[in-house]
């Protein structure tokens, strides 16, 4: 009986495409404490940095983004917390 | 030696000639310990995102300095005395970067970024939606192929 059960891969009706790191690759923009506006990108708006899992930053440059938005933070060039 | 940016600022109440002679004067501390200044870059008046000692707003500087640990100790231990530095941010680079600093070319206008609709970047939020050629087709859906199998051994 169970042999006959079509071996099938069922596709998932909501498939969604593995996004890819925005860091790495050719051309792919330098993570800078200075650069504000690329920060910016990677915090919410109360000031909170977002999870990779959501942005889909490799873990190697969330580490270092994480490093550049405290560094910005600290020169005030990024908020610690937004109310 | 080792290659230093750093960053400082200082206080909105001073002039930007100040300014000027500040980094110029920190420079001469750099020099005098044998490193060298190859970059000073001052951003201007900006404001900052939270008051640093009752500031709203700041001078920044950018200064690309090569030179031995001690002098860049003495350049910040005179920068926590002097009174017109809110804050400071030494770092030790790889490299040095000699290009201006990114905020600078966005620094254009407020007003002219918010423009058009062309300029505003990609949609974050629209990334993660599935595309439309991610969907399953309906030509490989296993149910009818189960079908056919079943009429077959059906008759059989």
């Amino acid at each position: 009986m169970t042999d006959r059960i079509p071996q099938v891969p069922v596709r998932r009706p909501f498939f969604r495409r593995r996004k890819t790191c925005p860091f790495s690759g050719t051309n792919a923009p330098k993570i800078d404490y200075k650069d504000v506006k690329l920060l910016q990108r990677f915090v919410s708006e109360r000031g909170k940095m977002v999870p990779s899992r959501i942005t889909a930053v490799s873990l190697k440059h969330q580490r270092k983004l994480a490093k550049a938005v405290k560094r910005a933070r600290f020169l005030g060039l990024l908020p610690y917390t937004v109310d | 030696m080792p290659l230093y940016e750093h960053v400082f600022i200082a206080r909105q109440d001073v002039s930007s000639q100040q300014v000027d002679q500040m980094s110029d004067g920190f420079k001469s501390i750099i020099e005098e310990g044998g490193g060298k200044v190859s970059m000073v870059e001052s951003w201007g008046l900006r404001s900052l995102t939270y008051k640093i000692k009752k500031n709203r707003k700041g001078h920044y500087v950018r200064l690309n300095i090569e030179a031995p640990t001690a002098a860049v100790l003495e350049m910040e231990r005179q920068m926590r005395i002097h009174d017109d530095v809110l804050r400071f941010l030494t770092v030790r680079v790889d490299e040095l970067d000699p290009n201006p600093a990114a905020l600078l070319s966005s620094r254009g206008g407020r007003d002219d970024r918010r423009g058009g609709r062309d300029d505003r970047g990609p949609r974050r939020d629209r990334d993660d939606r599935p595309r439309r050629d991610d969907r399953p087709r309906r030509d490989d859906r296993p149910a009818r192929d189960d079908a056919a199998k079943t009429e077959t051994k059906g008759s059989a």
